[in-house]
């Protein structure tokens, strides 16, 4: 008996021991010391050494699973028949697929994301630019290929017009980005940049995941949860505004409130334009998120705000050259999207609802000149991702929209239905080298017609840190609504877009250019000449269109941009530099010959600086831009738009302040815009004399004011802090 | 005869079982041994070999949380000390993997409370201007849960006071918010006893430099 057991565990001693060695490498044999190489469900294992080789023993017999491991690399699985005593196997790792070594669809888009680490902006660099005011499209004007126009709001985008630009939060079109448009006064956006977690700037060749928008798209992704925790109060020389923030477990609900006036900060800094009534403005949001299930989330947010100013407006074709202008306006959207990831991350969900309504009653020296408008949007997208980092998406969207406008007593009304679909495919032909594929098929109820929209970005990896991409693509919008009130039989409007583009981010530096060449076609024309007379053009920028229209309309904007951002060379200090370059040329609108728009500026150049300083707890930033002169309409000239403005300059300050004041965290900060006092001009016009002869007097069209001021603070009452101190 | 047959049968079949869980307590043993010779001053492929040690003895033992939190405790050490963000943040992300799994293993568990605070921490020290509006609230909400879990558990006291120590006054921190918790963290280390041998009990040695400067 005894023997049988002594027999039995000779026999487990006697199993042979297997050594098993070799060594681990890279793709390209490489070594790559410290992997981990072990048998799998064993303790039998060691570490890669220096040169990559590894050795240990096993008392395993047979086969067995080798595993190897190492961070930033895939783990490798092989089956290994062990033969004693020695088993000698060498093992090739392959480098995980990350933002460093993986080549990123980038042509045509300008970042700025917490999320990904490549990014060249940060979504805070877009709150501290100085001379943007924390308004994210002033901010978006510093960026390349963006133009600087500065008597109107929108985003003018590569030689196209601000109404060639939309505005996609959450993948929702925004109706009314911009307070209500004036004549001659830039609006800000209404959207807090706080509100964004990212934000892409397209500057053309955008994804076949949006339409309606010639030369751009700007899309804001707001945040998935709240920051702070608690109520927050900020007053500033225009404003006073309360928020109030609340985050529970699975749900977290923000809301805020505000009044403004510009009253005081116009007492305080010299306008340049008559106000009748300084701007007042009220507002109020809500933003809900809740997570129902693990990956999924719902998101609603509604805002409203009304405001009501007085100005006097200096209209180039009343005789008087004074027309009051009064408007009230009255602006609610809401939106809602659900989010939600199956099987893994592999399906992905994004759906939305949105409502919109804008009324402006407005009156032109007692005249009613309001309008209305009411969109309704919803959305759908689903995103299948593939093996080897290929994704399929596939989506539609549908709007109604109702518009309304009064003229001169006449009242013009629109309804439309738009639907569009879209197929997008990202493809990896390896890490270096992938391809996105889209298309977009777009309705038009109104116009009665459906387009096709094809796109295409290719990149290519040149190499650790740079790489090349290329987009090409077609893009449609229907006509400015102010050409349908009185011809529907119009068609779509037409780009192309080719865009080449090289960038290197290394090392705290980042180096971009991009080329590009767009085409117009189909432009709305307007044929203002009456029979028999000559044709004229009418420099009034808030004139109602009511001559012939037809898609005769046709042209081209060509050039390059530049950025470089280094947050290395000086210790603390980050400054970026963004040119821009356009050549462009188009006849449209009522346009009497191509020529290159008033909107259209050759050169815009932009510095900023930003700086910390530790020991004052202070953010300190210059930003100086510049932009060439751009084409105004003279009629005493025989060339058409032949003439130039002078360049525009400025340079801007601002400080931001951090402290505690009783235990809250207090936020100062002031801002100086055009710190040098330069009296720029955006642009000129022409009004008849005394004796009513026409274009014989010139103004000169610039800021709402020359330098001008800001102060203001916020303070955050945090209730989480306060419960940190009754924990003690 | 036929019992012991049926013993010798039992000791055939069984010694895997009774072998692996001395094997676990041995290895881990091990582990933990090399783990406390190692401090900030290891060369940082040292550690990732004793991370590689907890790795191996993870993948053995499907059920045991303790492996897979050792691994990631290691690899937040060296997402403190790899030597750009994106080294940092390659650790980290293996880090969030061993956290992961062992939430798997052991869900509702103060100590991985404390090691995903720790994350949030190290995530946060990567890019501290952008990213602590993100990492600041999780690495709060991780402390919150881990004192909720276990309230005599000294490690996020530890973890929350160093880090209130480091946080300039101007933002809630410096000596005198980190104090309070530090010294509550010391008095709770003096009651403290780890469910087992290769339980964590660390954190003494982290605060008493800070300790002392509090005593002035």
């Amino acid at each position: 008996m005894q023997r049988l057991l002594l027999l039995l565990l000779l026999g487990q001693a006697a199993y042979a021991q297997t050594t098993v060695s070799g060594r681990v490498t890279d793709s390209r044999g490489r070594a790559l010391p410290g992997a981990n190489v072990f048998l799998k469900g064993t303790y039998d294992g060691a570490n890669a050494d220096s040169t990559g080789i590894f050795r240990f023993r096993t008392t395993r017999r047979d086969t067995s699973t080798l595993v190897v491991t190492f961070v930033g690399y895939e783990p490798h699985t092989r089956k290994l028949t062990l033969t004693p005593p020695e088993t000698v196997v060498s093992v090739r790792l392959e480098e995980v697929a990350s933002e460093l070594n993986t080549v990123v669809i980038t042509a045509g888009a300008f970042e700025a994301s917490d999320e990904r680490k490549m990014t060249m902006l940060k979504p805070l660099d877009i709150v501290t630019t100085a001379g943007a005011q924390a308004d994210i499209t002033a901010a978006m004007n510093l960026l390349p290929g963006a133009q600087r126009v500065g008597e109107q709001e929108g985003l003018f985008v590569r030689g196209g017009s601000g109404l060639e630009t939309k505005v996609v939060i959450d993948g929702m079109i925004v109706q009314n980005p911009f307070f209500s448009s004036l004549p001659d006064v830039q609006q800000r956006g209404r959207f807090q940049p706080f509100m964004f977690k990212g934000t892409s700037f397209s500057t053309g060749g955008y994804s076949a995941q949006y339409g309606q928008a010639l030369s751009s798209v700007l899309l804001l992704n707001t945040v998935d949860k709240t920051n702070n925790n608690g109520l927050s109060l900020s007053l500033n020389l225009a404003s006073a505004a309360l928020s109030y923030d609340h985050a529970g477990e699975k749900a977290s609900v923000s809301g805020s409130l505000y009044y403004g006036n510009l009253r005081p900060l116009f007492a305080l800094v010299r306008q340049n334009v008559v106000w009748t009534r300084e701007p007042e403005f009220t507002g109020s949001s809500l933003t809900y998120r809740l997570r129902p299930t693990r990956n999924g989330l719902l998101k609603f947010y509604g805002m409203y705000s009304g405001s009501h100013l007085g100005m006097v407006f200096r209209d180039p074709s009343a005789e008087s050259n004074r027309t009051e202008i009064d408007q009230r306006n009255g602006n609610a959207f809401a939106t809602s999207t659900y989010t939600d990831s199956w099987d893994e991350g592999r399906w992905l969900l994004s759906t939305g609802l949105s409502y919109s309504r804008n009324t402006d009653d407005m009156t032109f020296s007692g005249q009613d000149v309001g309008r209305f408008d009411e969109r309704t949007q919803g959305r759908l997208v689903l995103t299948r991702l593939l093996p080897g980092n290929h994704s399929l998406l596939f989506g539609a969207e549908m709007h109604q929209l109702k518009l309304e406008s009064a003229v001169g007593g006449t009242r013009y009304a629109l309804r439309e239905t738009y639907g569009a679909s879209f197929v997008e495919s990202d493809i990896y032909l390896s890490r270096k080298l992938a391809g996105r594929l889209g298309v977009r098929a777009e309705y038009s109820s109104l116009l009665g017609r459906l387009n096709l929209a094809p796109r295409l970005s290719l990149a290519y990896k040149t190499g650790a840190f740079s790489q090349v991409s290329l987009a090409a693509g077609r893009f449609y919008q229907t006509p400015d609504y102010r050409y349908l009130y009185r011809n529907t039989a119009l068609n779509y409007e037409k780009a192309d877009h080719l865009i080449l583009n090289f960038q290197v981010i290394k090392n705290g530096r980042t180096f971009r250019i991009e080329s590009f060449y767009k085409e117009y076609n189909q432009l709305v024309r307007e044929f203002t000449a009456r029979p028999g007379e000559e044709a004229g053009f009418d420099a009034n920028p808030y004139r109602f269109p009511w001559g012939r229209t037809d898609n005769s309309g046709f042209g081209y904007a060509k050039g390059f941009d530049l950025f470089w951002r280094d947050q290395k060379t000086v210790k603390g200090l980050d400054y970026w530099v963004t040119y821009s370059f356009v050549d462009t040329r188009r006849l449209f609108s009522q346009y009497l010959e191509p020529a290159t728009p008033t909107f259209a500026s050759k050169h815009n150049l932009s510095v900023i600086g930003k700086r910390f300083f530790t020991k004052i707890q202070t953010s300190m930033g210059l930003t100086y831009t510049f932009t060439s002169g751009r084409p105004y309409y003279n009629p005493n000239h025989d060339r058409f738009l032949a003439d130039r403005t002078p360049a525009v300059h400025n340079l801007s300050f601002s400080a931001s302040h951090l402290t505690r004041l009783g235990g809250n965290l207090l936020v100062l900060y002031a801002s100086v815009d055009n710190l040098l006092n330069t009296r720029n001009v955006f642009t000129y016009r022409f009004a008849p004399d005394a004796e009513g002869r026409p274009g014989k007097i010139r103004y000169a069209v610039g800021p709402q004011s020359y330098r001008s001021f800001f102060v203001g603070g916020m303070i955050m009452l945090s209730k989480k802090a306060k419960l940190n101190t009754n924990d003690l | 005869m036929k019992t012991i047959l049926l013993f010798a049968a039992l000791l055939l079949a069984t010694p895997s079982l009774f072998a692996q869980s001395a094997a676990y307590k041995e290895a881990m043993t091990a582990a933990l041994e090399t783990m406390k010779t190692q401090s900030q001053k290891t060369p940082l492929p040292e550690m990732l070999a004793t991370a590689n040690q907890f790795e191996r003895i993870a993948q053995a033992e499907a059920k045991e949380w303790l492996p897979r939190y050792y691994a990631g405790l290691l690899y937040v050490y060296a997402g403190f000390m790899g030597k750009d963000a994106a080294e940092k943040d390659r650790y980290l992300d293996q880090a969030d993997r061993f956290l992961k799994e062992a939430e798997g293993i052991s869900p509702k568990n103060d100590e991985l409370s404390v090691l995903k605070a720790y994350i949030a921490q190290a995530r946060m020290v990567v890019d501290p201007m952008n990213r602590w509006q993100t990492y600041g609230p999780a690495f709060e909400e991780a402390i919150g849960e881990a004192k909720a879990l276990n309230p005599a558990n000294p490690r996020p006291y530890v973890l929350h006071g160093s880090s209130l120590y480091h946080t300039p006054e101007q933002f809630g921190g410096g000596l005198s918010a980190a104090c309070p918790l530090l010294t509550q963290a010391s008095e709770k280390f003096a009651t403290f006893k780890p469910a087992s041998e290769l339980h964590p009990n660390w954190g003494q040695k982290n605060i008493e430099p800070l300790l002392g400067k509090c005593a002035k």
